[in-house]
């Protein structure tokens, strides 16, 4: 079978149109069976997928002939296990949701489904101007999503969305001027082109490099987001129904630490190169900030959500030590910390259902009493959250400080902190929420099937992976020497033309 | 040897997902049983790969099994590769030996709480993560099972998880841990800079040509790992407060094996760390602080448990000044004498603590000599193995070490000094306990015991509405054993009495025996010091008489300070209030950390929380973008219903806007 990556993209969104023209109860099964059959084809995907043949499946239809823009797919080490988390995680959050009762679920289950296909193509796509495009319209179904269904009351859903989308909107509109002009300037005298391989032919000038590269790593950042670009975070988390917020944690953020890889360092190395210690810089802060916030703050969700800014704080770090030992930790450690806290988010969501309703550390406890399998489960997370060695988390950390180490020392001394950091967080969680007390609203259940069903395969892949994270290193060694050579290389040509 | 081998680790695992994954459908009893047959089996093929090992020629003794690639790209080799040699073998051994004992007596100690199945499943996953711990062929692997084990120490601190007390300490000791963990990778990555590899045998042949000062630096690094596990100053106050675990546990992993893990990393690095001599001082020189710090604050520290806490400190610190002065094998001989004695000492202890319904102080004990004549007997084999005096144990091995660290010379004579200061304190403090508890007129619980019946806690019960509280699990259960009453207790103890009482023969000065040094060379083959710095016989026999003799005056000191005249201890407190008050305060270590760590790190999370985050991420940075959306957020209230519909709109227009705005350009 080839694997067409077009199908792939289409499986959700049919899934979802077919089920919203349904409508009715049909309507989540529809959705739920467009996902899994894209999580299906991803799989076909990655068995068929050759470690080191290059980009594979291409898709390359021109688009917009006068504007040089190409339909172009492909999927090469840097996507495949972005790839197939997407499907895994947008299956697992369907699922969850289809096992609740929502308003208007036909509507709900369209949204998601579109999220799904968006995410995908950002991350297949092999064309500038395509990627900005979709990563722009991967943030529309989540707006929605959040102002329809959101968990808070009305206003405060919609000043949140508002703040997300003002935010992401700034960011946007940075990366689309940037790439556009990317393509004018690199053209010299060529026609226009986007696609990525071609326009990673033509070298710009350093001057257009470096504030191109600023504009791309300002998007990329708010999106994950990094401090100081969190503005949009806490009132954002707070707010996203649970399976949104599952899904928007763990794939948005990682397609904005995919597009450093597949985007701004092949296409602007020199501009990476020379803002690495400013980037390295923004990661530590991350790191301790999200942390510091990550052991203070009391809401569950909140919790997880800075502990993300602080994970994803070590994923910059891994790319920006422009090393590829480095480069291999943060991919491994985007696809470890999707896998991670998507499971984390929804225990969070048992255990609210299980503190009457709150969200807040205090007014849980004791929960590990009757409820033996989740707290197994919980742990498990947990351990992997703080990247537990043994754990594929830890394997990712490890490579990204040993690539650190060798670029700058201090910052992998002082990003080590973050690790310890991690552990106060990650167990304040569990304690809080499994031992101690029982908190006095707390009534304690047993996981149900029904959960276990999303909570127990994600938690298997875990334990999977943490086993063999060698599957997942092997078929990306290539591609992410590829993507790092380039900056490896700049320092010489800046010689040579100088 | 490879099957044996995988098999020594394979065996625990198996056990504890057994206990772990049946919890509910096997039969309540069977995981007690289902643990200790796999942590005996798993000693009986560590035994079988002893006797294979030694019928291969002496330069082939280091052997090493790759299972699989675990993570080997750009340039890091980490594979999943076991390391099987002399020494591997020799920790593997006390720790499956010691285990073995252990399960046995928890499997009555532990029978009638609610969390039997967990423990079991716990207990096994820590000899499990143990045995990764000294079997790794690399650094990676050897991090791996280093916070296993910390992560099996904290859940079983925090058993009775409902206890306050408990969870807090379980989180103490996992994050001094995880401290541990990250200097140990960072030394790791100051060895792997010049290396190249992660193997150890391969990293130890590039030893020679690092250069001194980055291996110093690892070898610092990887020091505070080996303290931070070893509970060595400064990182050492999570120690005493992992004694709210269960007594088993306290026996088998804050006695017995895992705080002993400092010593066996810094012997495996032995060829890092002769040629990074000053980070070798650092740990010679804290390991004496230790035992000396360690060993004053046991001398007034009144819960029993934590006096034997305080003790295994002390020895771990004679271990670590021995190891890291070039006597290899007399550490780790004084490991495994200490493993059989401490493990006694402290299953004999929880024979006491249980007769005593929970209660820890020795305040309030007395008296038990009669009550409970194989208790008292098995605590006197650990006191003397502990005071040093022959022909026990602990003797020969404590001894040895000082020999050796004497035949250093140089300023190593403050470490023979403080060891042997350290040697008299070791005794009063042990024969004060033992004195304190056993020795004058019985408590109650005694008296009772000695009639035949056992003292029961009260049931816990809630004190607002006065129900009993639901001890499902999380609490130890209101029935409990003692062991002077059970036979599998009585059988693990007797075994380790008998050990002991006569490990010491393994290798007695003066030329008798040297199982553990012949037995070891294999692993220290070209080391600057194994073997070389042997004491001559007059140094051997003035060591021997010097520490025998001190160990006996200690034991009188403490007969005569708390049997013969009760109220001595009393006036010496008040005669030395100072003293007493920062020994009573644990030489205030816990409040150094509280204001060096603790608070600025709770003050700078509190000032991300309040203010930095209210001020400027909201605030100023927000201030610009706020702007927007509150004019956005007017202009939709008026738009009501169909207001994201607009910013769907607003979108796709500044998406056409600009690119129009380039094409133009062009």
């Amino acid at each position: 079978v080839t694997v067409h990556l077009s199908i792939l993209l289409a499986l959700p969104l049919a899934g979802g149109v077919v089920g919203a023209v349904a409508g009715g109860r049909s309507a989540r099964w529809w959705a739920l069976g467009g996902s899994l059959l894209a999580f299906a084809y991803a799989i076909v995907a990655v068995v068929r997928f050759k470690a080191g043949g290059g980009l594979q499946f291409v898709t390359d239809e021109t688009w917009i002939a006068a504007l040089g823009v190409h339909w172009k797919l492909g999927i090469d080490g840097l996507n495949l296990a972005l790839v197939l988390l997407t499907t895994a995680i947008f299956s697992a959050c369907t699922l969850w949701a289809t096992a609740r009762e929502w308003e208007r679920p036909a509507l709900l289950h369209f949204w998601l489904a579109f999220a799904h296909s968006a995410v995908l193509g950002a991350l297949v796509a092999q064309d500038l101007l395509v990627f900005v495009l979709l990563f722009d319209l991967m943030l529309v179904p989540f707006l929605f999503l959040t102002g329809i269904w959101g968990d808070t009351p009305r206003q405060e859903r919609i000043a949140a969305v508002v703040k997300l989308f003002v935010y992401t909107l700034v960011g946007s509109l940075l990366m689309l001027s940037a790439a556009v002009a990317a393509a004018v300037l690199g053209r010299g005298n060529g026609h226009l082109t986007f696609v990525l391989s071609d326009l990673a032919q033509h070298t710009l000038s350093r001057g257009s490099q470096e504030w191109i590269f600023l504009f791309f790593a300002a998007a990329f950042l708010i999106k994950m987001p990094a401090f100081p670009f969190h503005g949009w975070m806490p009132d954002g988390y707070r707010s996203m129904p649970l399976p949104v917020l599952a899904a928007f944690s763990s794939v948005l953020s990682k397609v904005a630490a995919y597009g450093f890889l597949r985007i701004a360092l092949p296409l602007f190395p020199q501009g990476a190169q020379h803002f690495q210690t400013l980037l390295l810089l923004i990661a530590l802060c991350s790191i301790l900030y999200g942390s510091a916030m990550a052991f203070t703050t009391r809401d569950v969700r909140l919790v997880l959500g800075f502990s993300s800014v602080a994970q994803l704080g070590f994923i910059v770090l891994g790319v920006f030590s422009l090393d590829p030992q480095g480069a291999q930790g943060a991919l491994l450690q985007a696809f470890n910390h999707g896998l991670v806290v998507a499971p984390a988010f929804f225990v969070a969501g048992l255990l609210a259902a299980r503190a009457g309703g709150s969200e807040d550390l205090r007014d849980m406890g004791g929960v590990a009493l009757r409820a033996p399998v989740l707290a197994t489960l919980f742990l498990i997370v947990a351990f992997a959250t703080l990247a537990m060695p043994g754990s594929a988390n830890f394997v990712g950390e490890f490579l990204i400080l040993l690539g650190v180490f060798k670029a700058k020392i201090a910052i992998a001394l002082i990003a080590s902190i973050g690790v310890a950091m991690a552990a106060v967080y990650a167990l304040r969680l569990f304690i809080g929420a499994m031992h101690g007390r029982v908190g006095p609203e707390v009534r304690s259940r047993e996981l149900s099937a029904r959960d276990g069903l999303v909570l127990v395969p994600l938690v298997l892949a875990i334990v999977a992976i943490a086993l063999y994270p060698q599957i997942a290193l092997h078929r990306s060694e290539p591609a992410v020497k590829a993507a790092i050579a380039p900056t490896a290389a700049a320092p010489a040509v800046a010689e040579a033309t100088r | 040897v490879q099957t044996l081998a995988w098999l020594v680790l394979i065996l625990p695992l198996a056990g504890s997902l057994v206990s772990a994954l049946g919890f509910a459908r096997l039969p309540a009893r069977a995981p007690g049983a289902v643990g200790t047959v796999a942590i005996g089996a798993a000693f009986a093929c560590a035994i079988g790969v002893l006797v294979k090992l030694q019928d291969l020629p002496a330069d082939h003794r280091q052997v090493v099994f790759t299972a699989w690639d675990y993570a080997s790209t750009v340039g890091v080799d980490a594979r999943l590769s076991i390391l099987v040699d002399p020494l591997s073998v020799f920790m593997a051994l006390v720790v499956t030996g010691v285990s073995t004992l252990i399960h046995l007596y928890s499997v009555t100690y532990m029978a009638s709480d609610r969390g039997y199945a967990r423990f079991f499943s716990y207990l096994n996953f820590f000899v499990f993560s143990m045995l990764v711990l000294v079997l790794a062929g690399n650094f990676l692997l050897l991090v791996v099972g280093w916070a296993f084990v910390g992560a099996a120490s904290y859940l079983l601190i925090s058993f009775w998880y409902r206890r306050a007390t408990a969870t807090s300490a379980g989180i103490k000791a996992f994050v001094i841990n995880v401290v541990g963990d990250v200097g140990i990778v960072l030394g790791t990555y100051f060895v792997f800079r010049h290396a190249h590899t992660l193997d150890f045998l391969g990293a130890f042949r590039t030893a020679g040509a690092q250069p001194e000062g980055s291996l110093t630096a690892g070898c610092i690094l990887l020091l505070v790992g080996a303290f931070a596990k070893s509970a060595q100053i400064p990182l050492h106050t999570w120690l005493p407060d992992a004694m709210e675990g269960p007594t088993p546990v306290s026996a088998l992993i804050h006695a017995a094996t895992m705080v002993t893990a400092g010593v066996y990393l810094i012997a495996r690095m032995w060829p890092l760390f002769e040629h990074a001599p000053a980070a070798a001082d650092v740990g010679a020189a804290l390991g004496c602080v230790t035992l000396l710090v360690a060993g004053t604050i046991g001398l007034v520290v009144t819960d029993l448990k934590r006096v034997i806490a305080y003790s295994t400190m002390s020895q771990i610190g004679y271990m670590v000044m021995a190891v890291s002065s070039g006597a290899y094998a007399a550490g780790l001989f004084h490991l495994m004498t200490h493993a059989f004695f401490k493990a006694l000492l402290f299953m004999a202890a929880g024979s006491v603590i249980a007769a005593m319904a929970g209660e820890q102080s020795l305040d309030r004990m007395g008296g038990f000599r009669k009550a409970m004549p194989f208790t008292f007997a098995c605590f006197v084999i650990g006191g003397l193995c502990l005071a040093g005096i022959p022909p026990f144990s602990g003797f020969f091995s404590k001894d040895e070490i000082l020999g050796v660290i004497g035949e250093r010379g140089g300023w190593h004579w403050v470490l023979y000094a403080g060891g042997y200061v350290g040697a008299f304190l070791t005794a009063v403090y042990t024969w004060r306990m033992i004195f304190r508890a056993f020795l004058g007129r019985p408590v109650p619980e005694a008296v009772e015991l000695e009639q035949g019946h056992l003292h029961h806690a009260e049931a816990h019960t809630n004190p607002t509405t006065g129900e009993e509280e639901d001890t499902d699990v999380g609490f130890p259960g209101p029935e409990h054993h003692v062991a002077e009453r059970s036979t599998a207790m009585r059988t693990a103890m007797a075994a380790l009495a008998l050990a002991a009482t006569f490990g010491g023969a393994l290798q007695i000065p003066l030329g008798a025996t040297d199982v553990v040094d012949r037995f070891l060379a294999p692993t220290f083959h070209g080391s600057r010091f194994y073997e070389r710095l042997a004491p001559s016989d007059a140094s051997a026999v003035v060591g021997l008489a010097l520490g025998a003799a001190l160990g006996l005056l200690g034991i009188a000191v403490a007969y005569h300070v708390w049997v013969r005249r009760p109220g001595t201890s009393a006036a010496l407190q008040r005669r030395f209030a100072p003293v007493h008050r920062l020994l009573v305060n644990r030489w205030y270590f816990d409040e150094l950390i509280d204001a060096v760590v603790v608070r600025p790190f709770a003050w700078s999370g509190r000032f991300a929380a309040q203010t930095f985050e209210r001020v400027v991420v909201n605030g100023v940075l927000v201030g610009g973008t706020t702007g927007v959306a509150t004019a956005a957020s007017a202009a939709v209230r008026r738009l009501q219903s169909g207001f994201l519909r607009a910013y769907a709109a607003l979108l796709l227009v500044g998406v056409v806007a600009v690119t129009l705005y380039f094409l133009l350009q062009t």
